[in-house]
């Protein structure tokens, strides 16, 4: 049985239990997990079994509880150095830091207007300029990391790191609701989206049975 | 050798300046400070003059430039291991990453409404009930932290860490809008606020025009 156990949310719709997720295997560790649909009467005394804060994800590794999707990367790039969870550079990794950090604190927006949703056959919604901005944003980042022609593989500092753990909501956000991008941005999306965990997600997000209907903006 | 600048906003009201300030004033990395004067026409431009990502607090190492609070508390965590910014056991050290990350991304309504104001005569304000529910979740962090591991001193770890950084514009908070605190939160409230640095950091908001 395996030391780890990564509570998440429907995987069609949790966006942090994706991050996690993502970070998780890319460590290599097995790992046990338990999904607690979200959004349903029982959800919250569901979340609060595991969750100090009701949120997921929550990592829990023997009798350490890890919430918060950052603490958790950190955790694991410091039980497993060699899975690359940040970069082995201390510019780049500082860089990963950075933009990390700025999407986990920031892009209310984008993630209030197009909320993750891997049940939606892409398709344009309209947004409001705010939404805009911080798509801009997001393409700048990316490019920032990908102009400088990272070394290693197709992700934003070469080889797959927590900062595309933390960004790859935001590639299905994009393709579901069919946001218009620059090329080095939709070369990057298609390399989040042949990560072939990442496709795994996205196949078993597809085939859960539950909806969450957003209202709409 | 580091060779670090810090660039933040006004000491009365960045919350978000204080907390890498502190932390380097606690592990005793000397450091430049840019101080850019918030919520004027010119600001913007200010920012942008020394921060390409157009945000503060921002520290400067040489040819790097690295925003956001969090990422700045790892990287001076990097430049002096030593000072252990982040506790030395693992457990206590998942932990304050988990209680300082939640700190970097909630507690809209606690930051909202009870706005961070070192100019603010201490005296019992009003809240909505969501911002109690913030302070609540605040203090039952505390109280975890302080009961698990803060054995060995008066900080949320014992010794004064990152996560204290990232509770510290809390503290002054709590302070200034009278919220009631039991004897062991309120010690922890009153260890934060006795920091030299603190102290150092309000005397200078209280000076700014």
């Amino acid at each position: 049985m395996p030391a780890r156990t990564l509570v998440i949310g429907n995987k069609a719709y949790s966006s942090w239990s994706l991050r996690g997720w993502l970070a998780l295997k890319q460590t290599g560790l097995p790992f046990d997990e338990i999904l607690i649909p979200l959004d349903r009467p029982e959800s919250p005394a569901a979340l609060a079994r595991y969750s100090p804060s009701l949120r997921v994800p929550v990592l829990i590794d023997g009798d350490l509880r890890i919430w918060e999707t950052i603490a958790i990367i950190e955790h694991l790039a410091e039980l497993v150095p060699e899975a690359g969870l940040w970069p082995r550079d201390r510019t780049s990794r500082a860089h990963a830091r950075a933009i990390a950090a700025e999407m986990h604190t920031g892009f209310a927006q984008l993630r209030r207007d197009l909320p993750m949703d891997l049940k939606r056959a892409p398709a344009p919604r309209a947004y409001p300029d705010p939404v805009a901005e911080e798509i801009r944003r997001v393409e700048t980042i990316w490019a920032e990391c990908r102009v400088a022609k990272p070394t290693g593989g197709p992700f934003l500092f070469g080889a797959f790191c927590g900062a595309d753990a933390m960004f790859a909501p935001v590639a299905t956000r994009l393709r579901s609701y069919a946001v218009p991008i620059s090329a080095v941005s939709a070369d990057y999306c298609d390399a989040l989206f042949d990560h072939p965990p990442m496709r795994d997600w996205v196949a078993a997000g597809r085939a859960e049975p539950w909806i969450i209907e957003y209202p709409r903006p | 050798m580091a060779d670090l600048t810090l660039v933040i906003g006004n000491k009365q009201f960045s919350s978000w300046s204080l907390r890498p300030w502190i932390a380097l004033k606690q592990i005793g990395l000397p450091f430049r400070e840019v101080l850019v004067r918030l919520r004027r026409p010119e600001t913007k431009a200010e920012i942008l003059n020394y921060s390409p990502s157009g945000k503060v607090p921002y520290l400067i190492d040489g040819a790097l430039g690295i925003w956001d609070s969090l990422a700045i508390l790892e990287y001076l965590n990097e430049l002096k291991p030593e000072a252990e910014l982040w506790p030395a056991d693992r457990s206590a050290r998942a932990v304050a990453r988990a209680v300082s990350a939640e700190m970097h991304s909630g507690f809209a309504a606690l930051r909202q409404h009870l706005g961070m104001d070192l100019k603010r005569e201490p005296a019992r304000g009003e809240w909505p009930s969501e911002a109690a529910a913030d302070i609540e979740r605040v203090q039952s962090i505390w109280a975890e932290c302080r009961g698990r591991f803060g054995g060995h001193g008066p900080f949320l770890f014992g010794k004064f860490t990152a996560a204290d950084a990232m509770y510290a514009p809390v503290v002054t908070r709590f302070h200034r809008y009278g919220v009631p605190l039991d004897p062991r939160l309120a010690a922890y409230r009153d260890a934060v606020l006795a920091l030299p640095a603190m102290r150092e950091w309000t005397e200078a908001a209280q000076r700014e025009p």
